[in-house]
């Protein structure tokens, strides 16, 4: 097991030091680069290490898979724009770093959930803050501004959104399923039940929309809501959540001046490529001008054509130069990794645990069907980050916190943590 | 919670799957397409890192090739404006356009490519593209493109036995070598140069005839029946009238088109009905995508449907001599006049002879096919038969040469307003074993027989001086 462990990190480096190399050959790659990829590939063999002593027993998979991804990602932030890349890198390390932290510290990461309303109260107070001091780029207001160090609330809201809702729904669970209100048919909970719930959702959500974050309320949205299901395993939830999700939207559609734009572009992005349709046809071309097999690393015209390149638009980059096969590998990287984390919530011991791995695993695949259906224009375009792809540390920490967390409750279960004593068998590979 | 976690998952492995399909839909299904959408500049931005092939016309000679001196590339147009617009322009700030831009895949190396231009694009090494050989003939472009001087107008030299494009000349035109420096001019002055006016469509006026024949023979005219024209008629209240409310007296089938009497194909038109006059047309090529190198406006009956299900009765009467609502390619007028020299059959146009690769192997050689059936060899013997008796004795008479046998039409067709008719020619020659067929445009020029006709003899006779062997 612990050789499985190795030779996949192995594997991880090799895509950075193939990918890098390719770059150096190119005379594409900056020197310092190749230090932070140092340094970086130091910092993945000694966390393997650090696992080894640690006797960490969790979900073998999913750290190799999440490393491979970023390894991938880091790779073309060197090739689309250095500059962000040696920063990426610093992030990248920090980021593995407070992973390890969070391993170490929060063992017991049952902890999280004593703090359920604070969780909620900061979530809506940074939403809130952002709202009125945040700096506004590319249209949207999330961002604040702390002793010169720029950062994105809505991704730390997030670990704060899920620890209230796994707390919260694990408390309420039978009162929400089975109801206590009769109405017709349906028994629904009463307001001292729902309240917490409704009140939070409509809080962040309203925040997220006024700040112009649309991408990330709809994720909110859907991590609301596919959680409530899971848990509830109450149908009636999800048929109720699309009516309002399609009057929300509708009214949106009337409200809003940008959002009536993204759909129009998304219908007919051809009839104005050199206007609002701009981005998503550059996207798109990039997608096709990788064709099966892509240009080869470095050699895609997408990297200096497609808006927002190295945040957004990374997949779009990333299938130019791999083609069809190098974006179907990355789907399945994240596939893979949002079926662990629900393999790790089957698995789990306990009702907290169970909840918040499923409801990170729901985050993570909302995050990445909805931007990558964006630029794909199978959904209409809503900017948010690619998980450990896009560039930008507070998205590139907090995923790596939740990943923290993850592998902790897969590790509880695997050591039996929680007093049960039928001790499961190991994942071994 | 197990369930619900189970369902959920299901369902993002599902839209994952979808996701893939999206991916197929644009990296396999969409792709071509894509490349050759005018927003991309992939293939632009690729004019840096490839050696773009040559092109060449029928005899080998250059009309536009890269030379790279200090490992500087620059396209040069040895032609210059004579070629122009059909060749286009390829530069790395203005994009590309013409022939430079519709064959770029080609000339990029990148389609159907060689095992070792596939390693030089993976490499990034220094790549040549392939050639191109044109059908088209330098002699007859620059005769038609002398003939226009001065001139806004457009001449098509079709071989109708093959299709092959012998000429294409718009004018005004371009000089192509200078394209960067005088830019702003070329793409804001009003006459409009970068405009190829071959593949833009205007009234065709009584060249339209030609189609109209199809549908009086196959709704039973007799040719030989003779009718009165009186210089007007009524038809279903609406005045139809010669040019110049000109007299033609009794005339038949041969005299009317000679004469390009419109009552006649007005009434007998409308007799015809609007069935069989659109159904002459489809068989003409109307309303369809034309399957040739460059983008043809495809040609319409209606305003409203390229080809309408049937046609009220005044505006078919309008229809059967060419206005109305009837808009028409000069190209795709060319092609009309090739299908009834060809004994009725359209040949699929051309203008790509073949591809050679840096090694000068062939690639692509063109297939030489027939594109439509537009008409019976009996109904192509009648219709010629007229254009013969409009060169000897009619309209088309300015078109006529001492010793060979021209068969023609000519059209003025009116633009609304006043401003002087665009002046049609179209001609085929020698009329019984045609080498060559011809359209001519020139706007505003008045009368086809006037302004459009010296143009048509010009290129005819260019043709046809030469032996048939000095054409490879």
């Amino acid at each position: 097991m612990k050789k499985d462990f190795f030779i996949l990190r192995l594997l991880v480096l090799a895509i950075l030091w193939v990918g890098l190399g390719v770059l150096l050959l190119q005379g594409k790659l900056d020197n310092r680069l190749v230090w932070q990829g140092l340094v970086f590939s130091a910092l993945i063999l000694l966390g393997c290490l650090i696992e080894y002593l640690l006797g960490y027993k969790g979900d073998p998979y999913i750290l190799p898979v999440v490393q491979a991804i970023m390894a991938l990602g880091l790779v073309f932030l060197a090739r689309i724009r250095p500059a962000s890349a040696l920063r990426q890198f610093w992030w990248a390390s920090i980021s593995l770093f407070v992973f390890y932290l969070v391993l170490l510290a929060l063992r017991d990461y049952k902890i999280l959930g004593r703090y359920r309303y604070l969780a909620g109260i900061v979530a809506v107070g940074l939403l809130l803050l952002t709202l009125v001091f945040g700096v506004a780029a590319n249209g949207a207001t999330s961002w604040l501004e702390l002793g010169g160090i720029r950062f994105e609330p809505e991704e730390f809201v997030k670990i704060a959104m899920l620890v209230f809702l796994a707390s919260y729904l694990g408390e309420n669970e039978e009162l929400l399923r089975i109801g206590t209100v009769q109405f017709g048919r349906f028994s629904l909970p009463d307001w001292r039940t729902f309240g917490p719930f409704l009140v939070m959702g409509t809080f962040s959500l309203g925040l997220l929309a006024a700040q112009k974050s649309l991408g990330t309320a709809l994720v909110f949205y859907l991590v609301f809501v596919l959680t409530l299901y899971v848990v509830t395993e109450r149908f009636l939830y999800l048929a109720v959540s699309v009516p309002i999700f399609l009057l929300t939207g509708s009214l949106g559609y009337l409200l809003f001046g940008h959002v009536r734009l993204r759909v129009a572009m998304w219908l007919n992005p051809w009839s104005d490529t050199t206007g609002g349709g701009y981005q998503i046809a550059q996207s798109l071309f990039s997608i096709a001008g990788g064709r099966i097999l892509g240009t080869g690393l470095g050699n895609g015209i997408g990297a200096f054509q497609v808006p927002a390149a190295s945040t957004d638009f990374v997949f779009s980059v990333i299938a130019e130069e791999l083609g069809f096969g190098g974006a179907m590998a990355v789907l399945c990287l994240f596939l893979i990794i949002v079926i662990r984390a629900f393999v790790v919530s089957l698995r789990a011991q306990e009702r907290f645990g169970q909840i918040l791995a499923a409801g990170i695993g729901i985050l993570l695949g909302t995050e990445t069907l909805i931007i990558l259906a964006g630029v794909t224009k199978l959904l209409p375009l809503t900017g948010i980050p690619l998980p450990w792809v896009s560039y930008g540390g507070s998205s590139l920490l907090v995923h790596f916190i939740l990943l923290g967390i993850l592998i902790n409750i897969s590790h509880s279960t695997a050591a039996g943590t929680f007093g049960l004593k039928a001790k499961r068998r190991e994942y071994s590979a | 919670m197990r369930r619900g976690i189970r369902y959920v998952a299901i369902g993002f492995a599902t839209s994952f799957i979808l996701l893939s399909f999206g991916l197929v839909y644009w990296q396999v299904a969409k792709a071509d397409s894509l490349q050759n959408n005018p927003a991309n500049r992939r293939l632009i931005l690729m004019e840096d890192r490839v050696k773009r092939g040559g092109i060449f016309d029928r005899n080998g000679e250059i009309l536009a090739q890269t030379k790279t001196t200090d490992g500087k590339k620059t396209r040069v147009y040895p032609k210059g404006e004579i070629m122009e617009p059909l060749i286009g322009y390829a530069t790395l700030k203005y994009g590309a356009s013409g022939l430079e831009h519709s064959l770029a895949d080609w000339l990029f190396g990148i389609r159907n490519s060689t095992p070792a231009q596939e390693l030089e694009q993976i490499f990034q090494l220094p790549r040549q593209g392939d050639d191109v050989v044109l059908t088209i003939d330098s002699n007859l472009q620059k005769v038609a493109f002398d003939a226009l001087k001065g001139k806004r107008g457009t001449a098509v030299a079709l071989d109708p036995r093959t299709g092959e494009v012998l000429a294409l000349v718009s004018q005004p035109s371009f000089d192509p070598n200078n394209l960067d420096k005088n830019w702003k001019e070329i793409s804001t002055v009003e006459s409009s140069p970068l405009l190829n006016r071959a593949l833009s469509k205007y009234p065709p006026g009584s060249t339209m005839k030609v189609v109209t024949s199809a549908a009086l023979l196959r709704a039973g005219l007799n040719t030989t029946d003779l009718y009165n024209c009186t210089g007007s008629t009524v038809i279903n209240g609406q005045r139809i009238g010669e040019q110049n409310d000109k007299e033609h007296g009794w005339v038949n089938f041969n005299k009317a088109l000679a004469d390009s009497c419109n009552t006649y194909f007005a009434t007998f038109g409308v007799r015809a009905g609007s069935q069989r006059f659109l159904e002459a047309a489809r068989g003409f090529g109307f309303g369809q995508k034309i399957p040739f190198e460059l983008n043809v406006a495809p040609s319409t009956v209606a305003n409203q449907k390229a080809l309408p299900d049937a046609l009220d009765i005044n505006l078919l009467a309008e229809s059967t001599f060419g206005q109305g609502q009837v808009m028409v390619s000069p190209f795709h007028m060319a092609l009309i006049t090739a299908g009834i020299a060809n004994k009725g059959v359209i040949m699929t146009p051309h203008i790509v002879d073949r591809v050679l690769d840096p090694d000068q192997n062939v690639v692509l050689k063109t297939k030489i096919q027939p594109w439509l059936e537009a008409l019976t060899n009996e109904e192509a013997e009648k219709v010629t038969s007229a254009m013969i008796t409009a060169v000897n004795d009619g309209t088309a008479q300015p078109g006529a040469l001492p010793d060979i046998q021209v068969a023609a039409k000519t059209g003025s067709a009116e633009t609304g307003g006043d401003v002087r008719t665009h002046g049609w020619y179209i001609a085929f020659a020698p009329a019984d074993k045609p080498q060559i067929a011809v359209a001519v445009l020139v706007e505003n020029g008045g009368t086809g027989g006037g302004s459009a006709a010296p143009v048509a003899k010009a290129l005819i006779q260019e043709a046809l001086s030469m032996k048939e062997g000095d054409r490879k």
